[in-house]
């Protein structure tokens, strides 16, 4: 990952605000640590912290066309970006940085093509000719985005809200699949894929198909020229990414510069469920093994940088993020600036528990949509940030443009949890890869319910957590929380305790603003919680609530399960 | 090298102060970005940001002895370790961290074992059998360290200014080569070697002996378990430090991972005589060097940055770290996370073109002893924060404790410079080096005068400053420059632009104390301003000044000494100027 901040039509050009704006470029440092540029022209800047993955020698930024009267700074990869070049036969290429087809395209297309890029990014792109500029952000959004104005009429754009929440009057998270352009002056949506409508698609399931839309998702992203890896937690979906990119590294570029051994990394307590999972895997699939163990201690210790880094206060992407930046630095340490994860599968497929309860197939896929829809706040904000935190880039093969297409165009009739069928969460997506010839993994891996959320890196990590708060939480503080934080008021100690230190780097209304609230059970969108009348009255955040589900109707399904769980030895 | 920070008996255990000790600590952690830890007990506080060289996998700080009473983190490399792990057969090693031997050494021994280490570091001890402490520096201050007083009766140390001057009322510079013990409640100096005392040596100069002491500094800096590499400017000391690792590298561990060929690094504005004269030592080396270059643009957007991290106003040295800070980041970036440096060898020859003025040996030998003693404040400072700033440790063979024992102890008359004998200065390393049989450089580069100070990065450089300092200092804002900073006053519009960055970092009175100033030119001590009248009445900090020195009254013996080419740029420093400043000045934007 990059940083990217761009300040436009500031009324005062002096050497101060160079100063400040250099200032505040560096509060995005950890996004790019290996290099940084700023670009001025006129009442413009736009600024860069290079994260150098592709061409790390000569890819520095800001990026620019032929004559350089299209200047870019640009967050992500790119990765049909030689396709693209083909395309443009008649342009002149400085760098072999992928970001750069951005300002050629633009010089070619105008504003309309950003659906050509396949990747994931956020960019900023100033033409000189008339002043006029366009942001935008990728399809899902991966990579974060926030856009802001300030009193002088300049309108900012920023990588993480800490770079310009202090400067603008008012900013918002930059929604996914949108552009802003400078000459209409308003955001519009260029992402517009058949399932945006949430129209029950009726395609039948094809497994192969949707086998190899993932291996191409998984493939298109070894593109790098530097180290990389792939965070393992044992589960289904991050198993499948190890798996599928340990079986074709060998063909790739990446496995010329640096061997075709597959690294992979997980991290939990000591005898946290996750840690056993995925030696398991790491040893079916002979990767290059690196597990890393925390306490509960180092995790509460992190809590403040974690949620100045993360930017929310939301309680299980806190709990979910901790454990995961801390992995991202030891990963770091190591050399490695990549990692390939498993996000967006649960969203695609209804992986979370609660889908158990979905009365029928309508309502299911549209809760898919809505989750994909709401990913940028959640999961894709979790991964992006907890690595970036750390100059590490997590690339997310299951949310892929086309792979979502194909995934989502099958009859959610498949999606559906049917026990008297033999179909447990997601199994479209196992039997998918359920080879007997070429097995990708043992099948007992490959059909397995794993921890949910953040229990798999160890039980007494959410117990440490709450523990912790109620020591820092009274009752009468909870008691005047919705006088305090009436806004997404904090219904727990452990939310509050979160809120009060997200508040303290964050102080604007508007901050508070960019992170969801609304009642949740295991991670569902509020409209979700009216499938069971008991939820309404239990909204535990965390995956256990909804254990009941899982415990009750699927005994049998459990005992399998169970013989992977461990007991946590508590920490402390 | 890591970051240290500890709070000693600050009478208070709560979690909000335990929270703001994390956040003090995380200032720290550019210095460490690999792991963090902390250790609490009672109201101490010892906390940790590592760079991982030796032992990446269990060497995660603080460190303690057998039974956990004993804590200690440290930051530094001991690169005798192993051999005094030997001597310690009783004690358990809990990891293969080369700092561990501190807490074991100390169960030993108590407090006078800190003479025993070979290397550079600084660590903060707690025995909380009794709740006791000790904090200590390396001879030289290779490593940074700092110590201050909180109002409640807490001592602080950190490894830099910015751990502790918001938490403290009073902080100075930990002085080199000194402990402090929470028994006693004071500093003593625990390095007395026989230079010291500043007495004439007079052992007579033997070439080999000091190249061997020279070699083996370099050698047993090569323990590293991860990737490293040389920073390679192109002038004599830079260059005898790749020439030597280059020759070593074969037998080392290091080589064993990372192979035996050598990386080097150079950063200069395009067309800088650095990077034309690494590029020569690199090629007759065949290591794989790495050019970088900046703009002066790109140095000026980083002022800044480079002052927060050096901690200084020290003109000198803020110009010569700007470049060494850019080109760290770029060396990171590449993966390397050591490099070794030449830093030193200036001060211990007289290296400096002011040293052509010493009036007699006497003079020299103490301007050389002066000059030692105040590196940390100057070029260890720059060496350690520059590149600590992105995660990279510096490593200088000059300084090793045994080589500066054997390099001060020749008769400084060997190191005076006398073009009637052909001696240029430095000339006695130059010698130990001049082997027929096996070169370790080529002659001219050996015997070569380089650009001094910053001007070698590219003339234009500080050229840029200066101008820049004009657009934003005005006239008036020097007229009141004795009321705004009466200590250490600015001189020079440069002076000031930095002195007021400085100030919005570090607004304490302490810390504007922790600088040096006084009269200098060329980098001499205000002592060694006497030795010409006509200096007092220029102060120019940088190189330039002494220039006249360099140019007229050797003109014969420059000009065969620098094969020509040196020659007339000597000879014609302003023309110099003029032909670089084009590429130079190709600033953005």
């Amino acid at each position: 990952m990059c940083g990217i901040l761009a300040v436009l039509g500031v009324t005062e050009n002096s050497q101060a605000r160079r100063s400040r704006i250099i200032e505040l470029s560096r509060r995005l440092r950890h996004r790019g640590p290996d290099w940084s540029g700023l670009h001025y022209h006129q009442d413009c800047y736009l600024a860069h912290q290079r994260l150098a993955i592709v061409d790390p020698t000569s890819g520095d930024q800001p990026l620019y066309n032929e004559d350089k009267t299209v200047v870019v700074t640009v967050n992500g990869e790119i990765y049909n970006h030689k396709e693209l070049r083909k395309k443009l036969q008649s342009h002149q290429f400085r760098t072999g940085s992928d970001c750069e087809v951005i300002a050629h395209l633009y010089e070619e297309y105008g504003e309309d093509f950003v659906d050509m890029l396949d990747g994931m990014f956020s960019f900023v792109l100033l033409d000189t000719r008339d002043n006029s500029f366009i942001a935008a952000r990728d399809a899902i959004g991966i990579t974060p985005l926030y856009i802001g104005w300030g009193l002088d009429g300049s309108i900012w754009f920023a990588s993480e809200m800490k770079a310009l929440s202090d400067d603008c009057e008012r900013f918002l998270s930059f929604l996914p699949g949108h552009i802003y352009s400078s000459k209409s002056g308003a955001l519009r949506r260029w992402y517009n894929p058949p399932w945006y409508s949430e129209q029950i698609p009726s395609a039948p399931y094809e497994p192969l198909v949707l086998r190899k839309a993932f291996e191409k998702a998984v493939v298109k992203r070894l593109m790098t020229d530097v180290p990389f890896g792939v965070l393992l937690s044992g589960g289904l979906d991050s198993s499948l990414v190890a798996s599928v990119a340990s079986r074709y590294m060998i063909d790739s570029e990446a496995a010329c510069q640096w061997g075709s051994q597959l690294h992979t990394f997980c991290i939990g307590l000591k005898g946290s469920p996750d840690l056993r999972a995925a030696r398991e895997v790491a040893d079916y699939l002979r990767t290059r093994h690196h597990e890393f163990h925390f306490t509960v201690q180092e995790g509460i210790d992190a809590l403040e940088e974690v949620i100045y880094h993360i930017e929310t206060y939301d309680v299980t992407t806190i709990r979910a993020s901790t454990p995961m930046f801390l992995m991202s630095r030891k990963i770091k340490s190591l050399g490695v600036k990549m990692v390939l994860s498993g996000e967006g599968s649960d969203e695609i497929f209804g992986g979370y528990l609660y889908f158990h309860k979905a009365p029928n197939k309508e309502e299911l896929h549209k809760e898919t949509c809505a989750k994909i829809k709401a990913l940028h706040l959640y999961d894709c904000l979790r991964a992006n940030k907890a690595t970036s935190a750390w100059g590490v880039e997590a690339r997310v093969p299951f949310l892929d443009k086309e792979f979502i297409n194909i995934a989502m165009g099958i009859d959610p009739e498949w999606k559906m949890v049917r026990p008297d069928l033999g179909r447990i969460e997601k199994w479209i997506l196992r039997n998918a890869f359920d080879d007997e010839q070429h097995p990708y993994l043992p099948k007992h891996i490959l059909y397995r319910q794993k921890e949910q959320f953040s229990d798999g890196v160890g039980y007494s990590w959410i117990d440490g957590l709450k523990d912790h708060a109620n020591q820092q939480v009274t009752d009468a503080m909870l008691a005047n929380a919705s006088f305090v934080y009436p806004e997404n008021t904090p219904t727990t100690k452990e939310g509050y305790h979160y809120r009060t230190i997200f508040e303290r780097f964050f102080p604007k209304n508007a901050a508070r603003s960019t992170v969801p609230g609304g009642p949740s059970v295991a991670c569902s969108t509020a409209k979700a919680v009216e499938w069971d009348a008991a939820w309404s009255k239990n909204l535990d955040p965390s995956g256990r609530a909804a254990l009941g589900v899982h415990v009750a109707s699927y005994e049998e399904t459990k005992a399998v399960a169970d013989a992977s769980a461990i007991n946590g030895t508590p920490e402390k | 090298m890591c970051g240290i920070l500890a709070v000693l008996g600050c009478s208070d255990d709560c979690q909000a102060k335990r929270v703001r000790v994390l956040e003090l600590s995380r200032r720290l952690k550019h210095r460490g970005p690999d792991w963090s830890g902390l250790y609490q007990h009672g109201d101490c506080y010892l906390s940790h940001q590592r760079l991982a060289i030796v032992d990446p996998a269990s060497g995660d700080q603080p460190l303690f002895n057998e039974d956990g009473r004993i804590v200690v983190t440290v930051n530094g490399e001991i690169y005798n370790h192993e051999e005094l792990r030997n001597n310690l057969p009783n004690h358990k090693f809990r990891t293969g961290s080369d700092c561990e031997v501190i807490a074991h050494l100390y169960e030993e021994h108590g407090e006078n074992f800190v003479d025993m280490l070979d290397g550079m570091f600084s660590f903060v001890l707690l025995d909380t059998r009794d709740n006791s402490f000790v904090a200590a520096r390396d001879a030289i201050g290779i490593t940074s360290l700092y110590i201050g007083w909180g109002l409640d009766g807490s001592v602080w140390i950190s490894s830099e200014l910015k751990g502790l001057n918001d938490e403290c009322e009073h902080f100075e510079v930990f002085p080199p080569g000194h402990l402090y013990s929470s028994k006693m409640g004071c500093l003593r100096r625990w390095y007395n070697p026989p230079w010291f005392s500043e007495a004439i040596p007079s052992t007579p100069y033997e070439p080999l002996d000091l190249r061997r002491a020279f070699e083996k500094a370099v050698i047993k800096r090569l323990m590293t378990d991860v990737p490293f590499g040389v920073l390679l400017s192109g002038g004599l000391d830079s260059s005898l430090v790749a020439a030597v690792t280059a020759r070593h590298l074969a037998g080392t561990k290091a080589a064993k991972h990372w192979g035996v060929q050598l990386h080097s690094f150079c950063v200069g504005l395009e067309g800088s005589p650095d990077l034309k004269a690494a590029k020569e030592v690199a090629d007759y080396l065949g290591t794989v060097h790495h050019e970088f270059h900046f703009t002066v643009q790109d140095g000026i957007d980083a002022i800044e940055d480079v002052i927060y991290h050096i901690e200084t106003y020290d003109v000198t040295t803020i110009r010569a770290s700007t470049p060494m800070f850019l080109m760290s980041r770029k060396i990171k970036s590449l993966g390397v996370k050591m490099v070794l440096s030449g830093e030193g060898a200036d001060e211990i020859f007289g290296g400096y073109l002011y040293f052509h003025k010493a009036p007699n040996k006497d003079e020299f030998h103490r301007e050389t002893c002066r000059k030692i003693k105040a590196l940390h404040q100057y070029d260890c400072l720059r060496a350690n924060k520059a590149t600590s700033a992105w995660g990279l440790e510096a490593r200088v063979p000059f300084l090793d404790k045994e080589f500066v024992n054997v390099a001060m102890s020749f008769d400084p008359d060997w190191k005076m410079i006398k073009p009637e004998e052909n001696r240029i200065e430095k000339w006695i390393l130059r010698k130990a080096f001049d082997d027929e049989e096996r070169p370790y450089l080529p002659k001219h580069i050996l015997y070569r005068q380089k650009e001094q100070f910053s001007d070698g990065v590219g003339y234009s450089w500080i050229d840029g400053l200066k101008a820049h300092a004009e657009d934003h200092v005005n006239d008036k804002m020097m007229l009141n420059a004795a009321h705004i900073f009466p200590h250490n006053t600015p001189t020079t519009k440069e002076a000031y632009y930095y002195r007021m960055i400085f100030d919005r970092f570090f607004p304490q009175n302490s810390a504007s104390l922790t600088v040096p100033g006084g009269a200098s030119v060329a980098c001499s001590t205000a002592t060694a301003v006497a030795w010409d009248e006509s200096w007092s009445k220029n102060l120019d900090p940088s190189g330039r000044a002494a220039l006249g020195v360099h140019n007229s009254p050797y003109e014969k013996r420059a000009a065969v000494v620098a094969n020509g080419k040196l020659a007339t740029k000597v000879t014609e420093p302003v023309a110099r100027v003029m032909g670089t400043a084009a590429p130079g000045l190709t600033i953005r934007g």
